[in-house]
């Protein structure tokens, strides 16, 4: 798909940003979302390829404004959804219930 | 399949290659030229637009790998030769670019057409 | 947008309904975190650069087939599966992008740095190398060659540098504290001593 993640050539993002002394990790989250994933892809439940088309259909406006590591919680959430796996639904209703008892408005 | 840590560990060697052991006749040879097909799917693809329409050398042939623009899409293996392709930078971006310089990307024999 | 706390939530979400239905053992889960904390990153790629220097029939065999040359020193991990190595010389200088996404040699480089996935560098990687490279602190010649490697296949590139001058006496360990991951990435040359 000619899609946002297609950036060869293009113009206008910029200088790079390096950080020195880089962690592999800068979250925890970060981490478990490479994680699951990897468990996504080693179960049999989607393929590599699957999984970079679900993160090239994320919207373009998300996919500049999102981190890297929430583009694979978002590929994987996707292709768990598409997959039957874990519904949208599903995972909905676990966010909402995490976030009641974690007192935060998600 | 439940992943354990002992799974988990395998994956330390490796989880498999793309490489398919078939045999697949190649469309094209070291030192042919060859033109990136003019494509815009909607679904899956490792050819970017960049490269597409643009002239360049088969530099080497890599072998035979599954193809990534049907295993997106539940199409199977497909399997076929797999190049690395060598692209003059004035080609892909203009006179500005040095007449040296260059870009090396892998493309499947589906990518590829004989150029004129 | 989704702040942090609220991604730290949905990971965990989906980290609880994939341990409820089984699909995952929670030691699983630190077991790969740790595998991509600890035991795969540039000091395998190192490695492989510093035996490259010194035995130059390791050379002529990781050239020619990298992957049997990186999994003979035990570097066979995944995202390793197909390497090529590519050699810097005064006269080429390559470097290594994946426009596409951020396709990396994880088996001797580990996982790649966020510059390295970030649209400034996947965008002008392919198309203005030479003015990345300048950002980078890399003088190139008007007379060299560069060549752009775009990893959009399976197959994995990894740079091996220039050994730097002045390095005739040292020993591995020293020359090893020279090999940057940058440097085999191609985006900079190795250190100088």
């Amino acid at each position: 798909m000619n899609g946002i993640h297609d950036m060869g050539g293009v113009h206008g993002y910029g200088p790079i940003d390096r950080e020195e002394d880089e962690p592999v990790f800068h979250h925890a989250w970060e981490g478990k979302a490479l994680a699951l994933a990897r468990v996504g892809l080693a179960g049999g439940h989607f393929n590599l390829d699957e999984f970079r088309h679900a993160m090239e259909r994320i919207a373009p406006v998300q996919y500049l404004s999102i981190s890297y590591y929430e583009r694979w919680l978002e590929g994987t959430l996707m292709m768990l959804d598409a997959k039957g796996v874990v519904s949208a639904e599903e995972f909905q209703t676990r966010l909402d219930e995490l976030s009641k008892s974690s007192g935060g408005g998600a | 399949m439940k992943i354990t840590r002992d799974v988990v560990l395998g994956l330390y060697k490796n989880t498999g290659t793309a490489r398919v052991d078939a045999d697949v006749a190649a469309s094209f040879k070291v030192g042919d030229i060859i033109q990136a097909r003019i494509i815009n799917p909607t679904g899956h693809t490792r050819l970017p637009r960049y490269v597409r329409g643009k002239q360049g050398r088969i530099a080497t042939d890599h072998g035979v790998f599954k193809f990534a623009d049907s295993l997106a899409h539940g199409g199977g293996n497909q399997p076929q030769h797999l190049y690395s392709v060598r692209f003059d930078a004035r080609e892909l971006w203009g006179g500005d670019a040095k007449p040296q310089d260059c870009l090396y990307i892998d493309l499947w024999d589906d990518y590829l057409e004989r150029a004129e | 947008m989704t702040s942090d706390n609220n991604v730290e939530l949905r990971v965990r979400a989906l980290e609880s309904l994939l341990l409820e239905k089984g699909l995952v053992e929670a030691p699983a889960i630190d077991e790969i975190i740790d595998l991509f904390e600890n035991r795969l990153g540039p000091q395998n790629g190192g490695k492989v650069v510093v035996r490259a220097w010194t035995d130059p029939a390791f050379k002529a065999r990781l050239l020619a087939n990298a992957t049997e040359a990186i999994v003979e020193m035990g570097y066979d991990a995944v995202q390793g599966e197909d390497m090529v190595v590519v050699e810097n010389t005064p006269e080429i200088h390559n470097v290594v992008v994946c426009t596409l996404c951020s396709c990396f040699p994880w088996a001797t480089l580990g996982l790649p740095p966020v510059w390295y996935k970030s649209a400034p560098y996947r965008a002008r990687a392919a198309s203005d190398p030479r003015g990345v490279l300048v950002e980078f602190g890399t003088e190139i010649s008007d007379e060299a060659q560069v060549r752009v490697w775009d990893s959009n296949a399976e197959l994995r590139y990894m740079v091996l540098p220039e050994r730097p001058a002045g390095t005739g006496a040292m020993n591995e360990d020293e020359l090893l504290a020279l090999v940057t991951r940058d440097s085999m990435i191609g985006v900079t040359r190795a250190q100088n001593p």
